[in-house]
């Protein structure tokens, strides 16, 4: 028998990253080029939108040798005018991975600021060149970095540092990259051009390394509401980031040191003066309600020790032992571990326990979570089966489970918040629609905010007809967060709906020259695949995509049959100015007349007369 | 015959043709006078369809039934056609009144000098049959003639109406080829003729031989060439022969279910044209090739096609074939399914129709 030595080597972050950069959407350079346009861009507009901003944002590839082969390096810029990134900040957000700011829940393009990271880190193994970034927060000093990843050990190298006088705010990120335009090139301007429609405040530019600029102006004048960072729904969690919660609503027993104790002396304005231990309770007593929680814990403490500050400076609690009522510590003169009883009638016995085991059930639910209330949370104690006033840290590992799966199953929860959420809006998406595609009829609608699994979403859909968009429609349009998916539709949700409507019932056919644009916004987006190309058919997404297309499709159908109509009442009318003065021609001389009948009155007539037989 | 006679003929065709100059022009009155009241005008158009299509006993013919649809120049979807019927009826006045002759095809082609359109010679076909429902009037009287393919040989005496010929007189005997049955002759006078019986034939190659073999002279005969299913123009003036010179039609066809059919329709019309009752020659009879005739004869024979059958099981259907001859002779092609040709003689030599088989049926069209 053998024995295999195993090694166990923790990798950093950017090691790890770097061996699954597939994942990330860097498999080779044609895919790679693109995910880094993307990655640059939804930054800078994320950056914009989160301070309000109109982003103007502008984005050029420039070929290193313009007269290599594909693929070869490139040098990718995105400048934006958004609110910069302070300067301390620079080297750790461009040169670590998993260094960023967007960990809260809400809705942004990117998740976690990941994707840059792996675009430089990606450009520093393909081409060995530092990236370069210019920020200023202030628009007046101009911080200018030249940085490499140490990739082992996940920490940037700052090559160079200067700051410059400048005139205006924002990022600029420069990078080298091994790519491929002439196979990522339509991609990148599909992606380019089906931005500006969804973001049609944003003012977009593109400089291509064949030398043409590709610019879409700002369409509309406000910008939709930011999205603000919420507390999670019940429907959304599960076991580990309950615990993870739990962290934050338990206490430690503050550490008693020198500084901890001049703190609580000085809270009780007990600086100087040295009072007993009666005379120091007196005084708690009456600043009680002033105090913060620590020196409440420390004057808990107090209580059961019957030690003034001094007796205090010379002992370490170790435990608070809650269901034996007990309270242990050491004692430095006497080199002993030593407790006492904790007198349950104590006023202070609750707010020790208190601390030591977290909050209530109830306290936890109401507090950690949005949209429970008091009594929704007593309510659904009782659904789990848990006493409401159960405190979160006596919980077993099991109940935690049981917690879990009920918070899941409990119905009575109120729908998500969707104010986490930022749709577009549809007076930005018509006026979008409107300036893009130039049609004869447009509509749009913003459905009412819906959930799956806990995660709030809204979907905006909208349609437009005629005018100059190209036939062979519906040319489907989507987005998830403002993010255009232009790959993979087979298996998508949008398409699935569109191709399942029967687009003869609305009065569609032949050939059509019609789009459908459809957002679905959420503060998690169910894709199918590690693409974010598709996105997969929930049950509750498909019904809010249908009931949007239904109301849309429904506003089609009456502009279409207003359209026929007027269509054929024009035609009618040019059939009768056609045909009578014929019948009249033939009449009058069939019956022998010189003078043509006055068959003018029915000309006029006819437009109000209907297909109806006599 | 006496000049009174033809005087009094000659009349009934100019008070004939001043009849549908006359009916055309009350249309046209009424259209106009629609016209000049802000009203839409309308034509009301004898219905043809199936359901319409009665078969009347007393005239031994289909007739059209008393339903009629409304075309009306208010409705949109038939302002179009209504439109053609009108110039339809404008165009014929003015042929009449010309005493000029056109064909359908002709029709289908003038229309395009009035910005009438028709999509296909059927469109154009369709309208002037529905002038003739309109009319009571077959197209022949308002001057549109079919494409011709039938003729006539024999004694008879005619003179020509039309314009150009006025007054021209023709014995049809003339011209061993025998004479093309068109507008001219259709519209000539009859004037007289030694022939005791008109014989309508099937087939162009069987009219030569008769013509050949003097059947005119051997058996005081008018000899038609029907070419097939009789144009109406023929059928006209076998009506006409019928009735204005009193003489008795027979009709000789091939021994199949169609052939069958020809005969039925010279005698009492088709279907297609019951919407007019001037076409038929309700005594002419039906002499031969017979189905027995073919056992009796001991014809070569070719099978019935599947076709052949199932048309003659419509028939069977038809109210004309429920009795005499015609059921019998149907029943038995029904029965032996084969059929024989009017060439099938030849095989007892190229005389043997005419001198063996023609007699015979002269002879029993008597007591027939």
């Amino acid at each position: 028998m053998s024995t295999i030595k195993e090694k166990f080597n923790q990798i950093s972050p950017s090691e790890f990253f770097y061996r699954n950069r597939d994942l990330a959407g860097f498999s080779n350079p044609t895919r790679s080029l693109y995910t880094a346009v993307r990655e640059f861009v939804e930054n800078s507009l994320d950056a914009c939108d989160q301070k309000g901003i109109f982003p103007d944002v502008h984005m050029s590839i420039k070929a290193v040798d313009p007269e290599k082969q594909d693929p070869k390096p490139y040098i990718l810029t995105v400048k934006d005018n958004g609110p910069g990134i302070e300067s301390k900040h620079v080297p750790l957000a461009f040169g670590t991975v998993l260094y960023g700011s967007k960990f809260g829940l809400k809705q942004a393009r990117g998740m976690f600021g990941l994707g840059a990271t792996m675009a430089i880190l990606y450009g520093q193994i393909t081409t060995n060149k530092p990236v370069y970034v210019k920020s200023s927060t202030d628009g007046k000093i101009q911080d200018e970095f030249e940085l490499l990843l140490d990739i082992q050990k996940n920490k940037p190298v700052i090559i160079k540092h200067n700051t410059k006088e400048v005139t205006k705010r924002g990022l600029s990120v420069s990078i080298c990259l091994e790519g491929d335009y002439s196979k990522a090139g339509s991609k990148i301007k599909d992606y380019v051009y089906e931005t500006s429609l969804i973001t049609p405040y944003a003012t977009i530019t593109f400089d291509d390394p064949k030398g043409e600029k590709f610019h879409y102006s700002k369409i509309v004048n406000e910008m939709p509401p930011a999205p603000t960072i919420i507390r999670p729904h019940a429907h959304g969690i599960d076991v580990e980031t309950i615990r993870r919660m739990m962290v934050e609503s338990q206490f430690e027993i503050p550490n008693i040191d020198d500084a901890m104790i001049e703190k609580v002396r000085k809270d009780l304005g007990l600086s100087i003066k040295n009072l007993s231990f009666t005379g120091i309770m007196d005084k708690a007593k009456k600043r009680w309600k002033t105090l913060s929680r620590p020196v409440r814990v420390v004057i808990s403490l107090m209580s059961f020790l019957e030690m003034d500050f001094d007796k205090l400076n010379k002992i370490r609690i170790e435990d608070i032992d809650v269901p034996n009522k007990k309270l242990y510590y050491w004692d430095f003169g006497d080199s002993q571990s030593k407790s006492v009883d904790m007198d349950p009638e104590n006023p202070y016995y609750k707010q020790l326990t208190g601390t030591v085991q977290g909050e209530t059930l109830t306290t936890f639910l109401t507090k950690r979570f949005q949209r429970i209330g008091p009594s929704t949370a007593v309510k659904f104690a009782e659904f789990a089966g848990f006493k409401p006033e159960k405190r979160m840290g006596s919980m077993t590992n099991e109940e935690l489970v049981k917690l879990s799966d009920s918070l899941q199953k409990f119905e009575d929860f109120l729908s998500p918040d969707p104010s986490c959420l930022a749709p577009l809006g549809e007076e930005p998406l018509e006026k979008g629609m409107k300036k893009f595609f130039k049609p004869d009829f447009c509509a749009v609608i913003q459905r009412p905010a819906s959930a799956y699994s806990g995660f709030p979403f809204i979907v905006e859909m909208g349609i437009a007809y005629g005018g100059e968009i190209r036939p062979g429609g519906p040319h489907v349009y989507r987005y998830a967060n403002r993010i255009p998916l232009l790959y993979d539709e087979g298996s998508d949700v949008v398409l699935k709906v569109v191709n399942d409507t029967d687009w003869t019932r609305y009065k569609v056919k032949g050939d059509p020259p019609f789009v459908i644009v459809s957002h679905i916004c959420s503060t998690r987006i169910p894709y199918k695949t590690v693409g974010k190309e598709n996105v997969a058919d929930r049950q509750e997404i498909e019904r809010e995509l249908r009931l949007g297309l239904q109301f849309l499709s429904r506003k089609l159908a009456a502009y279409m049959s207003k359209r026929g109509q007027a269509e054929m009442a024009k035609k009618r009318a040019n059939l009768y100015a056609k045909y009578l003065p014929l019948i009249a021609q033939f009449c009058t001389e069939l019956s022998g007349k010189t003078k043509e009948p006055n068959y003018k009155k029915l000309l006029e007539e006819e437009i109000i007369v209907d297909d109806k037989q006599d | 015959m006496t000049t009174n006679k033809i005087k009094d003929r000659k009349k009934k065709a100019l008070e004939k043709q001043q009849n549908i100059i006359d009916i055309l022009k009350d249309h046209g009155a009424k259209i106009y006078d629609d016209l000049n009241n802000g009203q839409f005008p309308k034509f009301s158009i004898p219905s043809r369809s199936v359901s319409n299509i009665v078969y009347d006993k007393k005239l031994r013919q289909y007739i059209l039934g008393n339903s009629a649809a409304l075309r009306s120049s208010r409705n949109s979807s038939q302002l179009r056609s209504f439109t053609q019927l009108m110039w339809l009826a404008f165009f014929a006045n003015r042929l009449t009144q010309e005493k000029k002759s056109s064909t359908l095809r002709d029709v289908y082609y003038s229309s395009q000098a009035f910005e009438i359109e028709f999509e296909d010679q059927s469109e154009s076909d369709n309208i002037i049959v529905d002038l003739e429902a309109v009319l009571s009037k077959p197209r022949e009287d308002f001057h549109i003639f079919p494409e011709e393919r039938s003729s006539i040989f024999g004694d008879l005496n005619i003179e020509y109406t039309i314009p150009g010929y006025e007054g021209k007189k023709m014995n049809l005997s003339n011209h061993p080829d025998g004479y093309a049955i068109g507008p001219s002759l259709t519209t000539a006078e009859l004037l007289d003729t030694s022939a005791e019986i008109v014989i309508a034939i099937e087939k162009g190659g069987l009219f030569t031989r008769f013509v050949e073999e003097q059947v005119d002279k051997k058996f005081k005969s008018i000899i038609i060439n029907t070419g097939g299913q009789a144009p109406r123009s023929t059928r006209t003036l076998l009506k006409r022969l019928h009735d204005e010179m009193g003489l008795p039609v027979i009709v000789l066809t091939d021994g199949d279910v169609y052939g069958e059919h020809i005969a039925m329709v010279i005698k009492s019309g088709s279907a297609n044209a019951a919407h007019l009752r001037e076409l038929t020659v309700p005594d002419a009879k039906w002499v031969g090739v017979w189905a027995t005739d073919i056992e009796k004869f001991k014809l070569p024979t070719i099978p019935m096609t599947e076709s052949d059958i199932k048309r003659c099981y419509d028939l069977q259907s038809d109210p004309r074939y429920q009795e005499g001859i015609w059921k019998k002779e149907l029943d038995v092609f029904l029965k032996i399914k084969r059929k024989a040709e009017l060439e099938a003689f030849s095989k007892y030599g190229l005389t043997n129709i005419t001198e063996k088989y023609l007699p015979q049926k002269l002879e029993l069209a008597k007591s027939l």
